[in-house]
């Protein structure tokens, strides 16, 4: 065993000295791969833990949380009063959270009102500390407390000692119209460097900011002996229909659902890369185990047994994976860190806010990757080490790389469609399936099969294009490189699979992002119709610039407010907006971009209409009814149509202004759509400039938004352009190493043609047209499955993973011009195997016997 | 050493056998020539014995143990050759991508001989083939026939109880041709190891113990 594993150390060692650069592609495309999978695990885990720790320390850990399941509703102190009589209940800590601006900043801080005593026991972390030096009222007289983020900012914001953040100091607290001095009279040491956050007592929170008789959530601690899920059970039962109770599990699921498509479609990619890394490792492979039949074919002579040399080639494949993806770890957690540092922990996808989290890596997750590195290794090198172990011996020691595959050429052509038209029927039918485990695997099945069917079909249209071509009268050179490719039909074969999925890839990822593109342009179109926008960030707009604007000399001729509120409508999944607007229930389509049928709601019944990922997460239809968590109660709303949405994943239900207030709802604007009178826009703008000024409130017109959301959704797809480039450049790759493989197996043909007298310029010619005829056979049949792959990208992936729906647009002219660079780039590549061709020293070749 | 009886082989798409009923005996250091016409299935017999192609009848005996390699898998075929038999062939096949000291201690290897032994005894070959210096050299940089010097070595490192050489000469210049097969047959000799060479050359076969001619019609001592 010790000699046998010396024998095979020399032949891989050989094998790196050869082929470096081959083998050195082939490492870091399995440790890319590995790489991209590890980072987003790397930076999901940590960035849940982040999520969960930023959690516990502004809701401290409670057992459970009573909340209202909509955000403009709150918990009644009576039903507070009523838990805290139960037994089972240790304590009950009431909580006051609302948004307020300091001193007119633009951007708002949390303020949470607490009663000291029971947020001891709850949220250790919120516990003021009085500064002692400061004549500062204490917390029960109006002190407020901040944390050290929001100190530092404090005191950037005004350096001079005299406000900034002196223990003392007053500070006006902002919330709409209200406006309350409140005195800074201390800290909160255990709040997390980045919290923004601002501690009152709750009564002093209650009595300025509201509600009144309410607080916004209750956290319980209950008693050591009692059990949380029959507790759970039973107050459920006795809350009001708007409350709900929230447990540590909720919290975990929803966050874990909040990044759940995103993360899966990276980890997609991230097996995209890895799957490359095989396909390189198996062209690598295949062509050095042909180059070295004879080689191989002595051992075997001398000896070797037919598992060894089967076990050699995947022992090579090994040891470019096993470093390979040892690289890759290396890479991953170096961009993990790095991508975090720059992004945050959701890679720019805005699901969780907040500071850099800690990457750490644990030894089982590392394990698994690197595993994974090398089972792509051994994956690719599979196939190359069995056609290794199955040379006949005599054979190839005679006359090198032995092919079978000359007796499936003569086969009719409607048997050899077969394969591919099953493959093609059967992701037909993967596509029709629905989502597993809210996830869109069949449609990822379907794409893979997609490939499968491409690939399985290169032999027939090889032979129906080499069939026309060899009827044609062609000049020598030509004609050979027909022979060559008919008589290499597996080096054509891989050559032309390389491209046929990279070209796929690529062509499929530009249809889906085209499609998607073109799609989000006419939404914006729709759901952009004025052209000016108002919004407040935190609190409702201020009743005195509504009342300005209904004013005669107010610069606008059409002015529409729009509440902007959010609705939980199950505890493990993220919240639901919920958006009052001035829509006419009789026409909602005049300001939503409605698909499907719009039905006429009964007159009795509020309507609502739902956006599209609303109407998939919660299986929900036109002309159902729903029962809304609204003002807290249950409210039954009849579902009058569905309308597209790119700009909320997880869903959004309109209802009108009039239906909100007539079921009792207080509207209270927080969006404006302005139309300014026609040639006074420069006036309208200049009008709001002040009141925007004054309440930190946004202004923009439509065409910035517009602006600002196609170069947002333009960054968010950059990346895959250089997918797209990579996996090009890995397909030509594969075609020119395939190619100079292939050359190198007919050393002996070209010499004798050589010899024969075709001149290097001839060789050199029908070497580059065997290039051009594969690469045409992979990019047509590329094309093809590119457009069914983005068919099924946008028709099923993007539907089922994101909820987002929309029509396919086919960019011809961009696929066309790829097809044509990708057939030049090919020609070019194959020159490299060209130029073998001519360097190949005739007389050498002819006199070794090999 | 080699015992082949009733041998018959007919390849898939030839009209008729090569050979059948072919049947001989190589006694322990015997050196026996094969010869006949071109085609007429010399390297297929060698083929046969040993065990690269299978016979479609008949026993062949290898080595002291007498193992009927017609008889064995092909994995017990592969580890009776390791064991048992030497080859050297017309177009050399030395391994390019290994030094010619790696090369001759492949046979060693594949016995799963201890590292310990391989230096010494493949250090003492090379001078047996008079090319004591050039066991860190690469076969690129060798001559034919200095190449199969080192074949000769290979054949001979691990002590084969049956030397099969096809043609061994064939792709030599005649006074090369004529050292080569000095050296071939009398290490051959010097260890006692039986042997059966293939050879076109009158002279060759001269120096060999015994002829045996190949011809359509069976096997003609
Ligand atoms: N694998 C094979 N399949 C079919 N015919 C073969 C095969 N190998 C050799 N032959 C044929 O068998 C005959 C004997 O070949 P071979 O043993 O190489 O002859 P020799 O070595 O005596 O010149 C030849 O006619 C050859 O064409
Ligand atoms: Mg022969």
């Amino acid at each position: 065993m010790q000699a046998l594993s010396r024998l095979s150390w020399w032949l891989i060692r050989a094998q790196f000295t050869t082929r470096r650069a081959a083998t050195l592609l082939s490492m870091l495309a399995v440790a890319l791969g590995v790489a991209l999978g590890y980072a987003i695990h790397l930076i999901n885990d940590a960035a849940l833990a982040d999520f969960a720790r930023a959690m516990k320390s502004v809701q401290g850990d409670p057992d459970a949380v009573i909340a209202a399941r909509d955000s403009a509703g709150s918990v009644p102190l009576a039903t507070l009063n009523a838990i805290a009589r139960d037994p089972a209940v240790l304590v009950i800590a009431a909580v006051i959270e609302t948004r307020v601006r300091i001193d007119n900043a633009r951007t708002p801080v949390t303020l949470i009102g607490i009663d000291v005593f029971s947020a001891a026991a709850v949220m250790p972390d919120l516990l003021p500390r009085h500064n002692e030096q400061a004549a500062a009222p204490n917390l029960f007289n109006g002190g407020v407390y901040a944390s050290p983020a929001l100190l530092a900012k404090l005191a950037q914001r005004a350096p001079d000692s005299d406000s900034g953040a002196r223990p003392g100091r007053t500070l006006t607290l902002v919330r709409g119209e209200q406006q309350w001095p409140a005195t800074l009279a201390g800290d909160l040491p255990a709040a997390r460097p980045d919290d923004l956050l601002l501690v009152a007592d709750i009564a002093w929170v209650q009595e300025r900011f509201g509600p009144v008789d309410a607080v916004s959530e209750g956290r319980v601690r209950l008693a050591p002996d009692s059990d949380l899920a029959t507790w759970r059970k039973k107050w459920a039962q006795q809350l009001p229909a708007g409350l709900l109770i929230r447990v540590a599990d909720d919290d975990s699921a929803r966050v874990s659902n909040l990044s759940r498509a995103y993360r899966v479609n990276l980890n997609v990619l991230a097996l995209v890369a890895l799957l490359t890394g095989a396909f390189l490792v198996f062209a690598t492979q295949l062509t050095s185990v042909a180059q070295r039949s004879t080689q191989f074919a002595l051992l075997g002579v001398l000896g070797l047994s037919p598992r060894m040399r089967l076990l050699q080639v995947l022992l090579e494949g090994l040891a470019i994976g096993v470093p390979g993806a040892l690289l890759g770890l290396g890479l991953g957690y170096a961009l993990a860190v790095a991508f975090t540092r720059l992004l945050g922990g959701d890679l720019g996808g805005g699901y969780f806010a907040g500071s850099a989290p800690p990457i750490i890596p644990l030894p089982a997750p590392a394990l698994v990757f690197l595993a994974l590195g090398c089972l792509a290794s051994l994956a690719g090198a599979s196939y190359p080490a069995y056609l290794n172990r199955m040379q006949p011996l005599a054979q190839a020691l005679k006359t090198g790389f032995a092919q079978q595959s000359h007796a499936d050429t003569a086969r009719a052509t409607l048997p050899r469609l077969r394969l591919p038209l099953f493959l093609a029927l059967a992701a037909l039918a993967l596509a029709q399936l629905p989502p597993l485990f809210a996830l869109p695997l069949a449609g990822y099945a379907a794409i893979a099969l997609v490939l499968v069917a491409g690939i399985a079909s290169a032999p027939l249209l090889t032979q129906l294009l080499f069939g026309w071509l060899s009827a044609q009268a062609l000049p020598a050179p030509q004609r050979i490189a027909l022979q060559n490719v008919a008589q290499a039909p597996l080096m054509a074969q891989v050559a032309a699979s390389g491209l046929i999925v990279s070209f796929a890839l690529t062509a499929s990822m530009v249809i889906m992002v085209s499609s998607f593109r073109v799609a989000v342009d006419q939404w914006l179109d729709h759901v952009l119709p004025a052209p000016l926008y108002l919004r407040s960030k935190a609190t409702p707009l201020p009743q005195d610039l509504l009342a300005a604007l209904a004013q005669p000399d107010a610069p606008f001729t059409r002015v529409e407010r729009m509440a902007n509120a959010s609705l939980i409508i199950d505890p493990q999944r993220p919240q639901v907006a919920l958006l009052v607007r001035e829509i006419d229930r009789r026409d909602p389509a005049a300001r939503l971009p409605v698909t499907g049928p719009l039905l006429a709601p009964p007159a009795t019944t509020p309507a609502v209409w739902i956006s599209e990922p609303m109407a998939e997460i919660y299986r929900l239809a036109p002309g159902q009814t729903l029962r809304l968590p609204l003002l807290g109660r249950e409210i039954e709303v009849f579902i009058g149509g569905v309308w597209r949405d790119y700009g909320r994943q997880f869903g959004a239900v309109v209802i009108s202004r009039q239906d909100y207030q007539q079921l009792g709802g207080d509207f209270q604007p927080t969006d404006l759509a302005l139309w300014p009178r026609p040639g006074e826009e420069a006036h309208a703008s200049a009008w709001l400039a002040p009141w925007a000024d004054q309440y930190g409130l946004e202004v923009a017109d439509s065409a910035e938004i517009r602006r600002l959301s196609l170069s947002i959704f333009d960054k968010s797809f950059a990346v895959t352009y250089a997918l797209e480039a990579a996996a090009m450049l890995i397909g030509l790759f594969g075609l020119a190493v395939t190619l100079a493989a292939s050359v190198w197996l007919r050393a002996r043909e070209l010499a004798t043609l050589g010899a024969l007298g075709f001149d290097r310029r001839m060789l050199s010619r029908a070497v580059m047209l065997e290039g051009a005829l594969i690469a045409t056979v992979g990019v047509l049949i590329g094309l093809a499955c590119g457009v069914g792959i983005g068919a099924i990208l946008t028709h099923v992936v993007n539907p089922q993973a994101f909820h987002w729906r929309m029509a396919l647009a086919i960019p011809w002219a961009a696929l066309v011009t790829g097809a044509a660079i990708t057939l030049a780039a090919a020609v070019l590549a194959s020159r490299h195997a060209a130029r073998q061709a001519t360097r190949l020293p005739v007389a050498q070749v002819l006199a070794s016997a090999q | 050493m080699l015992h082949v009886a009733d041998l018959a082989k007919q390849h898939s798409r030839a009209s008729r056998p090569l050979f059948s009923a072919l049947g001989f005996t190589i006694a322990a250091g015997e050196i026996v020539a094969l010869v006949g016409e071109s085609g007429v299935g010399k390297s297929t017999l060698l083929n046969c014995i040993a065990g690269l192609e299978t016979a479609d009848r008949g026993s062949i005996a290898i080595g002291p143990q007498a193992l009927d390699i017609v008889a064995l898998d092909e994995t017990a075929r592969a580890a009776l050759r390791a064991r048992s038999i030497g080859f050297v062939f017309q177009a050399f096949h030395i391994l390019p991508t290994l030094t010619v000291a790696q090369n001759i201690a492949v046979p060693l290897l594949l016995c799963g001989l201890p590292a310990g032994e391989h230096a010494a005894r493949t250090r003492a070959l090379l001078e047996r083939v008079g090319l004591a210096s050039f066991g860190p050299r690469w076969p690129a940089s060798l001559s034919g026939g200095e190449l199969q010097r080192v074949a000769i070595a290979r054949a001979l490192v691990h002590h084969p109880a049956l030397v099969l050489a096809d043609e061994p000469t064939g792709n030599l210049d005649p006074r090369t041709a004529g050292e080569v097969l000095a050296l071939l047959l009398e290490r051959v000799r010097e260890q006692h190891t039986s042997a059966l060479v293939v050879t076109h050359s009158q002279h060759v076969a001269q120096c060999c113990d015994r002829i045996l001619t190949l011809t359509p019609d069976g096997l003609l001592e």
